[in-house]
């Protein structure tokens, strides 16, 4: 039984990492360990913490915590978790069944790196277009995307901090837009930028900090309030930096 | 519709495509996201011929696109999250969370503070139409459950 819980805890820790909202999280272990036989659950979520207490009919607790450090979108592997959290509630399944499913959602296809590299090169064009840039900015836009992507990338690997990533991405955009501007094939970096920051900005965060905060998570929602609020800044940071070693009239 | 708002629906709809991508969604998931891009602009589009506050547009179009979001994840079998965040992405404010970047460092702090001020009343009328939407929803879930007898 006790391997069952851990299921449903895990489960529930990789919904949060791949982008649940925290209530949705709770309610899928709670349901779970329902299905399971528990008496009683208590679930208690942060977007960095878990705590769960499992009390059995026979009037033993069970308590795990669970450290969540990060997170990464990935909505495949959501889907394929809330099906299977879905299947545990509706019928009793093995667990081996449970472990299989499990370690399938885990390892589900991703999108290969040149794929998100061209759609990351499409965003930026996409939106600088869309804010009212001429098709010459878009293609510069959309190289610039693809540059940022890969830088990225390769310093993503090192230094494992969302914040320093933004700032990164912000200064590399800023700087090759102002680089554009001077070698005069465009007249403003204001479109470069843009399209790049479409994605950048944590405008996703952002209303899932609010819509936290307005079902009640307060505490989630104040921690994605303030991470949203960091990764504004440090993108303001990049753009700054450049602006001001630079030296560039705006 | 001039030539510059249907580049602003295509282009839209290639962003959210984009970030479909990205965010790993997958097929029919990735078509309903794709086509929930294509439409919260055009709506948008639409709405502002009749109402010139921009704030009051994003909060109607967001209330649609939720609206949207939870029909699909009920056809779809699928959490709502995967489909607000990705067809709502063209109506993130980027452009005016530029300029507020952009006033700030040119020091010029009435257009800054008038820009940050707008980006926020943007942003909240987006939370907000989630909002109300999925409140909607839930109620709605819990009446169908009531009557049915499941609950």
């Amino acid at each position: 039984m006790i391997k069952l819980f851990n299921y449903a805890i895990s489960i529930g820790e990789e919904m949060l990492i791949s982008g649940a909202e925290v209530h949705r999280v709770e309610e899928s272990i709670t349901r779970m360990c329902r299905a399971f036989g528990a008496a009683r659950t208590d679930v208690f979520i942060i977007t960095s913490s878990m705590v769960v207490t499992i009390h059995t009919p026979n009037g033993e607790t069970y308590t795990q915590t669970r450290r969540v450090i990060n997170s990464s979108t990935n909505f495949e592997k959501l889907h394929l978790l809330n099906d299977l959290s879905r299947k545990i509630c509706q019928k009793a399944m093995t667990e081996q069944e449970i472990e299989e499913k499990f370690n399938e959602a885990i390892n589900c296809k991703k999108n290969s790196f040149f794929l998100e590299f061209v759609s990351c090169a499409a965003i930026a064009g996409a939106f600088t277009l869309f804010f009212g840039g001429n098709l010459t900015e878009a293609a510069i836009s959309f190289f610039v995307g693809a540059i940022v992507k890969l830088g990225i990338h390769f310093c993503g690997k090192i230094t494992q901090s969302k914040i320093f990533d933004k700032f990164l991405a912000a200064t590399i955009a800023t700087s090759l837009a102002f680089i554009a501007v001077k070698i005069g094939w465009i007249s403003s970096v204001d479109m470069i930028i843009i399209g790049n920051i479409m994605s950048l900005i944590p405008g996703i965060g952002l209303t899932n900090a609010l819509r936290d905060l307005f079902t009640g998570d307060s505490i989630s929602g104040l921690l994605r309030l303030i991470e949203a609020a960091l990764i504004a800044l440090s993108i303001a940071a990049g753009y700054f930096l450049v602006a001001f070693l630079g030296g560039f009239a705006l | 519709m001039t030539t510059a708002e249907i580049i602003q629906i295509l282009s839209g709809f290639v962003g959210s495509m984009g970030f479909a991508v990205l965010f790993n969604i997958r097929g029919k998931r990735f078509v309903a996201v794709s086509i929930g891009g294509l439409i919260s602009w055009l709506l948008f589009v639409i709405l502002s011929k009749f109402i010139s506050n921009e704030p009051t547009n994003y909060f109607i179009v967001a209330c649609a696109l939720s609206a949207y979001s939870e029909i699909m994840a009920i056809l779809l079998k699928s959490p709502t999250t995967t489909f607000i965040t990705t067809a709502l992405v063209p109506l993130i404010p980027g452009g005016s969370l530029y300029y507020t970047m952009a006033y700030a460092f040119q020091g010029n702090m009435t257009t800054f503070l008038q820009k940050g001020i707008y980006t926020l009343q943007l942003a909240a009328a987006l939370a907000l139409g989630i909002i109300v939407s999925s409140t909607i929803t839930r109620i709605i879930h819990k009446i169908i459950k009531q009557k049915t007898g499941l609950l």
